[in-house]
């Protein structure tokens, strides 16, 4: 018997509609958060190390500004691969429209990057007090870039799930995150490990908030509106995205806060290290999950 | 002026002609819809019955679309409509995503975004939209909300207790309405969409989608 003929009165079928888009926002969209929140992290590292561990994380200015430029490159790549008229971008820049989060995240991004690519010239000068002046701009700048995207969710009516002011901290945090991360592998030996401590504690700090966020969104979300609750029923129980949702959060937040307290109690930077390279790895698995799920849930 | 749309769907009895002429009259690629009707079956047979609703631009006057697109590509017009400039369209998709009626897509043959525009082009030459001339019940009802004396307004006055939009809890208030609507009819959350089980067989995609 088919599952209409089965369903009690008060129970409905679409048996057809034609209007189910699919995945409109791809892993292009992923890459390019991901790669966001390093290329913005690492400079607010920097700016933190510079004031609380200055002689070491003085050898780190030229190191920085190259991973800074190379993400954000990365996230301007993909952010171009992501149109589907990429040679029309210029058209952002011509007949920019100043309601949407894209026009302005982009006029941002580009004179982030034009910031960017004076640091690297200043670090390979060695001019550092002129650096550590343009630095403190650049860092400025770098907090509504890695929220831009927060924003634009935002303005995305039609999914309910990407909530303001939660994508912003998320956005934020994403950035302490993978910055950390990033900077306790840059670091390598010119680091100290007391400036790697600091790290470590941002890195843990950051994933307990995200985790925690997470999960308030995962708990309490449903219970505020049906869109959310339908949305959320992906990662719970059988849905087709709760592998992937609770892999990410394990790689991503709880394994690295364990690491990072195992690291302190046996002062073991490889642990640290480990713990850096799977919140990098899983933070590309959390932002794809949260990016998609809200996408599979039909509009009409 | 502010042009709208009402849909009396006691009266649509689902025959699409609305689809074909839109498809026809705009030449639509297939696999892609700029107005597209809904079928929902209710109840245990034999007690069942069959809801047609058709769905298109609700040209709200507070578009998610218009807001989140960073060219201006889709923009308000005098009259109201929602209409869209696909030359400066940059095929984002942030409208695609901000839309919360599913009504926009990207076309598959010039790599942008398109969408119902109540035929604005047939407006301009004082012509009704296709889909309102192709329906052979007059189930669709088009026109000026300002004139109290269109039938869309006079429609609406006599229908006030039955007037109906999708997603009011979204503000932003659309200028499609509907008529003798009900929960099944206009919330997708209230029916199930069971796997592989639309009529006319399995309807195949080519949309330049997710990772084109």
């Amino acid at each position: 018997m088919a599952a209409h003929e089965v369903l009690a009165a008060t129970n409905a079928v679409v048996t057809l509609d034609v209007g189910l888009p699919g995945i409109v926002w791809p892993w292009l969209v992923t890459v390019n958060m991901w790669a966001k929140s390093i290329g913005t992290g690492v400079i607010f590292m920097l700016f933190l190390l510079l004031r609380m561990h200055p002689d070491s994380a003085s050898k780190l200015r030229l190191h920085t500004a190259v991973v800074a430029f190379a993400f954000i490159n990365i996230f301007l790549l993909f952010t171009l691969a992501d149109l589907h008229q990429p040679f029309r971008m210029w058209h952002i820049f011509f007949h920019p429209h100043w309601t949407s989060a894209i026009t302005i995240g982009s006029f941002m991004a580009s004179a982030f990057l034009g910031l960017l690519t004076l640091l690297v010239f200043l670090a390979w000068k060695k001019n550092d007090e002129t650096y550590d002046k343009v630095l403190l701009w650049v860092t400025i700048l770098a907090i509504p870039v890695t929220l831009y995207t927060a924003a634009l969710m935002a303005q995305c009516t039609a999914r309910e799930l990407w909530q303001m002011p939660t994508e912003s901290a998320q956005m934020i945090l994403a950035a302490l995150l993978s910055g950390s991360a990033a900077m306790i592998l840059v670091g390598g030996d010119k680091l100290s490990y007391e400036a790697k401590k600091t790290l470590g504690v941002v890195l843990g700090l950051s994933a307990l908030m995200a985790f925690i966020i997470y999960m308030s969104e995962y708990i309490f979300g449903p219970m505020k509106a049906e869109e959310v609750a339908a949305v959320i029923e992906y990662i719970k129980g059988d849905g087709e995205w709760t592998v992937a949702f609770w892999l990410g959060q394990w790689i991503t937040y709880i394994l690295p806060m364990a690491l990072v307290l195992l690291s302190r109690s046996s002062k073991s930077e490889s642990i640290l290290k480990l713990a850096a390279i799977l919140a990098l790895v899983g933070l590309a698995i959390v932002k794809h999950v949260w990016l998609v799920i809200p996408q599979l849930l039909p509009m009409s | 002026m502010q042009l709208g749309f009402l849909v009396d769907l006691h009266l649509c009895m689902g025959c699409k002609g609305c689809e074909i002429a839109c498809k026809v009259e705009n030449e639509v690629p297939l696999s892609t819809w700029r107005l597209r009707v809904k079928y929902v079956d209710v109840g245990t047979f034999p007690e069942t019955k069959r809801t047609f609703t058709p769905l298109r631009c609700n040209h709200c006057e507070n578009a998610p679309c218009e807001r989140i697109c960073p060219v201006s590509a889709l923009h308000y017009i005098d009259n109201g409509i929602v209409n869209i400039d696909k030359e400066r369209c940059i095929g984002c998709a942030g409208c695609v995503m901000a839309c919360p009626y599913g009504a926009i897509y990207i076309d598959p043959q010039t790599n942008t975004a398109d969408k119902c525009t109540y035929c604005a082009h047939r407006i301009a030459s004082s012509m009704m939209p296709a889909c309102v001339v192709a329906c052979p019940v007059e189930a669709n009802i088009f026109g000026d909300l300002d004139d109290a004396t269109s039938n869309i307004s006079k429609y609406i006055q006599q229908n006030q207790s039955n007037i109906q939009v999708r997603k009011p809890e979204k503000g932003t208030n659309p200028h499609h309405y509907y008529v003798n609507g009900g929960n099944v009819a206009l919330n997708p959350l209230a029916s199930f969409r069971p796997e592989g089980h639309d009529l006319f067989g399995k309807i195949t995609s080519n949309m330049p989608i997710g990772g084109h």
